[in-house]
């Protein structure tokens, strides 16, 4: 690593340190948003940008992470590190199920296979209020107490909920440098080939798609944890259609790029907010230009930005 | 269970079969003559049914050019998608998740417009036939079903009819299934790419109109119609919008029967579940015909 890189490096880190301290309250909480959401999409980014596979079904896994823990701490009083293991271990299971079929199904069908999974999935939160209260929703889920410090602030929430997320990164990281991730990238630009170097083409995408519920199960267990209060609202399809937007947005092949859409989905909402209800249409147009001006995402398409400005200062220097 | 009460699920499900046959058609047509998922089909018949209760409440417009109104609004938008970033981004050959991200972020802006100019509340339209009812056996019928079911026929019948019997339909097919050889043969290719959306806006309008005077029509309506729709273009083949016709049919079938036997808030469950399991198991729709993925 050479100095210039570990400059960055420590700037950055002291940067993320103190930032909670620094601005608002309502950025801070923000701020944890993005960190939760940044778990959510990794998943989601590793199947889009190493499977091409378009997840829809994210909000699903979100929801069984929450209201795992919501239902684990609330109306059985177990330590909350059970509810995130029950969410985890109950969305891992359901993805590796419904994973071996569906996952049979390629470009658009799978996508809107998994739309319709979220569109069932938001059906059944709503219909089983036993478990979930319905739109009443659970309360009062305890703030998460970490050896006895108590994580009831957002800006202690937030060294938390980054700490996980910065875990998340660096396993999507092994995966992708890992023996997994060539298998991967072998699978994604050519399938056929894969398949006949005896890549078990199911078995990865299944693998990967368990990977993703994972992550998104834990996000809702954070979720949860923060909000205090889970209802139907919060994990509908439109939740699906915005974890979808985080890779997109940032550009799906970088880790980095999951954080900068988080930040996306997350900032520019509240930011809109304030010019008043038009925010979400512009969030919308936001989005089209996006997809229409930068196929490859924000991060890809500031790359090219640099490869095309370090051209032009060499030609001239 | 009574026969009073499967007659009158029976009739239930040809009602909102036709609806979702509508959309599908229109999706099914897009994807047939342009490779696009329109995950924005929905917000054609929005976009319709809105246009439609304008004209008549804020206008007043006589019913039926109101209805014609509306269903030209959906033939406009839809032209107007094609022209201002399908074309541009089929230039840059743009991926099919591009396409789908697309039109989902259309489906979004003008879903969070409606909300923006029109409002959160739900408009109704008046039922066609007046709010008289047909009694058989106890099952109640709105004259307005009968109506939508037979405008329902109807455009399916002359949709055939388009695809078949006319030459901007047989250029419109022809370039579908293959774009260089239409395009030797002096048609143009972009320009029936741009009908394809005129007649999907086209159906998606028209399904929203007549659907309006049972439901009611509200910024929401669209992401629904459009998971119906699509679930009704792939059943019925997603390349073959007359396959979409019988695809909405069963799909309605299959929810409103599956109701009897349980809540009637499992209707999406059912649909949805059933979307799945056919995609899964016969890849080429109920009909069994010509490839999905082919012309």
């Amino acid at each position: 690593m050479n100095p210039r890189t570990l400059l960055w490096l420590a700037t950055g880190l002291v940067v993320w340190a103190v930032l909670p301290f620094i601005v608002p309250r309502y950025m801070a909480d923000l701020l944890v948003f993005t960190g939760i959401y940044t778990v959510a999409g990794l998943g989601i980014g590793l199947l889009l940008g190493h499977c091409g596979i378009v997840n829809l079904a994210q909000a699903t896994f979100y929801g069984l992470g929450a209201y795992a823990s919501a239902y684990c701490t609330v109306m059985m009083g177990l330590p909350s590190v059970v509810g995130f293991l029950v969410g985890a271990v109950i969305s891992m299971a359901l993805a590796y199920v419904i994973g071996r079929p569906i996952l049979r199904l390629t470009g658009y069908f799978l996508a809107l296979g998994t739309l319709a999974l979220s569109a069932i999935a938001s059906a059944l939160f709503f219909e089983w209020d036993w478990l979930t209260g319905g739109t009443l929703g659970i309360g009062g889920i305890p703030k998460l107490d970490l050896f006895g410090f108590l994580l009831d602030r957002p800006s202690r929430y937030y060294f938390f909920v980054w700490i996980v997320a910065f875990a998340c990164m660096a396993v999507a990281r092994n995966l992708v440098d890992s023996r997994t991730g060539l298998m991967l990238r072998a699978m994604r630009d050519s399938s056929t080939a894969a398949a006949a170097l005896s890549v078990d083409l199911q078995a990865l995408r299944t693998r990967v798609f368990v990977v993703c519920a994972l992550f998104g199960s834990l996000a809702g267990s954070l979720f949860a944890h923060h909000a205090s209060f889970v209802s139907t609202q919060s994990f509908t399809v439109d939740r699906s259609i915005s974890f979808l937007l985080i890779p997109v947005i940032g550009g799906a092949t970088s880790i980095p790029g999951i954080v900068v859409g988080a930040l996306f989905v997350t900032f520019l909402p509240e930011l809109l907010s304030k010019l008043g209800d038009i925010h979400q249409i512009l969030f919308g147009l936001a989005l089209v230009a996006v997809v229409v001006l930068m196929p490859e995402g924000l991060v890809g398409a500031f790359g090219k930005l640099r490869t095309r400005l370090a051209k032009r200062g060499s030609g001239h220097g | 269970m009574t026969l009073s009460l499967v007659l009158q699920a029976l009739f239930a499900g040809v009602t909102n079969g036709i609806v979702y046959a509508l959309v599908g058609m229109g999706l099914s047509a897009i994807f047939k003559g342009s490779r696009v998922i329109n995950a924005m089909q929905g917000e054609f018949a929005v976009i319709g049914a809105m246009t439609t209760v304008l004209l008549l409440t804020k206008t007043g417009w006589p019913y039926a050019a109101a209805i014609a109104g509306g269903a030209v609004a959906g033939a406009l938008v839809g032209a107007f998608i094609e022209v201002a970033f399908v074309r541009y981004m089929a230039k840059k050959n743009a991926s099919e998740d591009s396409f789908l991200l697309l039109t989902i972020g259309l489906a979004l802006t003008l879903s969070a417009s409606v909300l923006f100019f029109i409002g959160r509340d739900g408009h109704l339209l008046p039922p066609l036939g007046g709010e008289g009812v047909l009694i058989i056996l106890d099952a109640v019928i709105q004259f307005h079903a009968l109506w939508l079911i037979a405008i329902g026929i109807g455009a399916t019948l002359a949709l055939r009819a388009f695809y078949h019997r006319t030459t901007i339909g047989l250029s419109m097919m022809a370039a579908s299934i293959d774009a260089d050889g239409a395009a030797t043969t002096g048609i143009n290719v972009a320009r029936m790419r741009t009908f394809t959306f005129v007649l999907g806006g086209l159906l998606g309008a028209l399904g929203g109109i007549l659907v309006t005077p049972l439901i009611g029509v509200d910024y929401q309506l669209g992401l629904n119609l459009t998971l119906k729709g699509f679930a009704a273009a792939v059943l019925g083949g997603l390349t073959n919008p007359l396959g979409a016709a019988v695809g909405g049919l069963t799909l309605g079938l299959v929810e409103s029967l599956a109701i009897i036997g349980i809540s009637s808030s499992y209707k999406d469950v059912v649909a949805f579940s059933v979307l799945i399991i056919i995609m899964i198991l016969m890849p080429q729709g109920i009909l069994g015909r010509a490839g999905r993925r082919g012309g």
